[in-house]
């Protein structure tokens, strides 16, 4: 069948006009879906956290130079610290983290107002395309060099779930 | 018979010469010192700071650049690529989304858009791609086909950045290298400076010792009769000074007609006798008496005093034994050997003090002058 049938067919049932709809959206439901939770782990404790409702929490507005897009980028997001006690009831002394492209690493030392954890970037929602949908940062970077990305190595996007380690 | 010396006076040495020794001595410790601390600082530096950074080039696992970006997103093109190709269904379209948009996600970075040309086309043809997958308006084998011009741009940046990182190592090990001889070097250096500022601060040492123990000799020489090697007036000061709380007993011996002695028999003869004497004196008085020259023919003992009788019986001994050495002297103008007059005296030289003791046994020994000579006499203080 080539295109113009098809459009033929289209136009003249209503029927097949909703069933293509439903169509639709039926394959793009699983992409929507995907990257909108975070996952936090605490022991046995699993709790899955709206990406959205993070977005709607983030009350931190800055400013910073991010090295790996080379320019200034306006942040939205929250202290991590105070995320950590928000959720967990203290700021574990690791974390292990897992992102959406499979990268895992366990960090420790996040009792430490620099860190920010961001939601939204020039006012746009941070996708996976943006290496999001929730990403830490650092707010201030100290001596380091922006122009070395092994300075900020320690980045971690695309987080997917997070778990507390002692 | 020996005065002894208050070392530790002059150990403390309050000269101009002895303030500004320790001065200089400390010196070279302290640079000695200095140069060990400097070598430690600079291990400590290497360990804590050089160590580290060279991790950070070679050890690149577990983190953000552990794995190019370039790689990862090479991987989720191909992972897309190979789901594409195989006919997909909705959720499999839905991965291949998802992969490429990871793939976005890796791909679109500021390093590779300023070196890579193929970058911002590359970006281009995913946002396509994904794009028509949303809308299922092309066939995903062609899709899959339209993903191998960013796969390539991808390997051609994985390549470029291997280059640079190799560049990048070389670099470092060669700043590696001019380092780690630099390193040695200095703290070779440094650990010779800390030897021969050590060196300096033990000759330093050496040197003040030798100099205090040669002080220390003068003193002792300036203390002593260099005829009859007993201690002189002042020792016997410094002595009475060292026992204020003591019951001493002070005895002044002088010899008589000593002036004709030496006119008659001449002055080595006078040396003579008087090292004669000093020789009899300390056999007649007790073993803890100290014996001292005050002038030419007068000696002062020093001697630990009981009682004024213990005293008395002492200068009897010494009366008597002169007399029966039978000491020559034909100067005499009632005998003919030598005699001696005795005068003493019991104190505490905290109570009554060395001046007053002195006065009391030189009047015991005018007293016995006056009364014919050859003779001894104690006057007790009140």
């Amino acid at each position: 069948m080539d295109a113009a049938v098809f459009k033929r067919c289209l136009r003249r049932s209503p029927l097949a006009q909703w069933a293509l709809g439903a169509g639709i959206a039926a394959l793009l439901m699983p992409v929507a879906s995907v990257a909108q939770t975070l996952r936090l782990i605490d022991g046995d404790m699993v709790k899955e956290v709206d990406v959205e409702q993070l977005r709607q929490s983030s009350d931190s507005h800055f400013q910073v130079f991010d090295p790996y897009q080379g320019e200034n980028v306006a942040m939205q997001g929250m202290p991590f610290a105070e995320f950590l006690a928000r959720h967990f009831g203290r700021v574990p002394d690791k974390l292990r983290f897992t992102a959406w492209d499979g990268y895992e690493v366990t960090l420790g030392g996040w009792d430490d107002p620099n860190w920010y954890l961001v939601t939204i970037e020039n006012d746009k929602p941070l996708t996976l395309r943006s290496r999001g949908p929730v990403r830490l940062v650092e707010r201030e970077y100290g001596d380091r060099d922006v122009n070395s990305l092994r300075e900020f190595n320690d980045w971690i996007w695309m987080i997917r779930s997070i778990e507390a380690r002692g | 018979m020996k005065p002894t010396l208050d070392s530790s006076r002059d150990i403390d040495g309050k000269g101009p010469a002895s303030s500004k020794r320790p001065v200089r001595y400390i010196k070279w410790l302290s640079l000695s010192l200095m140069s060990f601390m400097a070598l430690m600082v600079l291990i400590i530096y290497e360990a804590r700071w050089v160590l580290p950074e060279i991790q950070t080039y070679f050890s690149q696992s577990g983190n953000l650049t552990g794995q190019q970006l370039a790689t990862r997103s090479r991987h989720y093109l191909q992972d897309a690529q190979a789901r594409l190709l195989d006919i997909p269904g909705p959720e499999e379209r839905a991965a291949a989304i998802t992969d490429i948009e990871l793939a976005y996600g890796l791909f679109d970075v500021d390093v590779y858009h300023q070196h890579y040309d193929c970058t911002s086309p590359s970006l281009s043809v995913l946002d396509e791609t994904v794009t028509a997958l949303e809308n299922n308006n092309v066939l995903p084998v062609i899709l899959a086909r339209e993903l191998l011009d960013p796969i390539a741009c991808l390997t051609r940046i994985e390549m470029g950045q291997l280059d640079l990182r190799g560049e990048a190592i070389n670099s470092f090990s060669d700043r590696t290298r001019w380092h780690n001889q630099v390193l040695i070097y200095t703290s070779l250096l440094i650990f010779a400076f800390g030897l021969l500022f050590w060196w300096l601060h033990d000759r330093q040492l050496r040197r003040t010792e030798k100099a205090t123990q040669e002080t220390l000799r003068w003193m002792e020489r300036a203390m002593r009769d260099p005829l009859t090697g007993i201690g002189n007036r002042s020792a016997l000061h410094q002595d009475v000074m060292q026992q204020e709380q003591q019951s001493l007993g002070l005895v002044l011996v002088d010899i008589d007609f000593f002036k004709q002695y030496n006119d008659t028999m001449g002055h080595p003869a006078g040396d003579a006798l008087l090292r004669h004497l000093v020789l009899l004196i300390a056999d007649a008085l007790p073993e803890e008496a100290t014996l001292y020259r005050l002038g030419g023919d007068e000696f002062a003992a020093l001697l630990p005093c009981k009682d004024v009788d213990a005293l008395g019986r002492y200068c009897q001994q010494l009366h008597l034994q002169v007399q029966q050495s039978a000491f020559s002297h034909a100067a005499h103008p009632n005998k003919k050997q030598v005699t001696l007059s005795i005068g003493a005296t019991c104190f505490i030289p905290s109570r009554v003090g060395f001046p007053r003791a002195y006065e009391a046994a030189d009047k015991a020994l005018y007293q016995v002058k006056t009364a014919g000579r050859d003779d001894w006499h104690i006057i007790a203080i009140a």
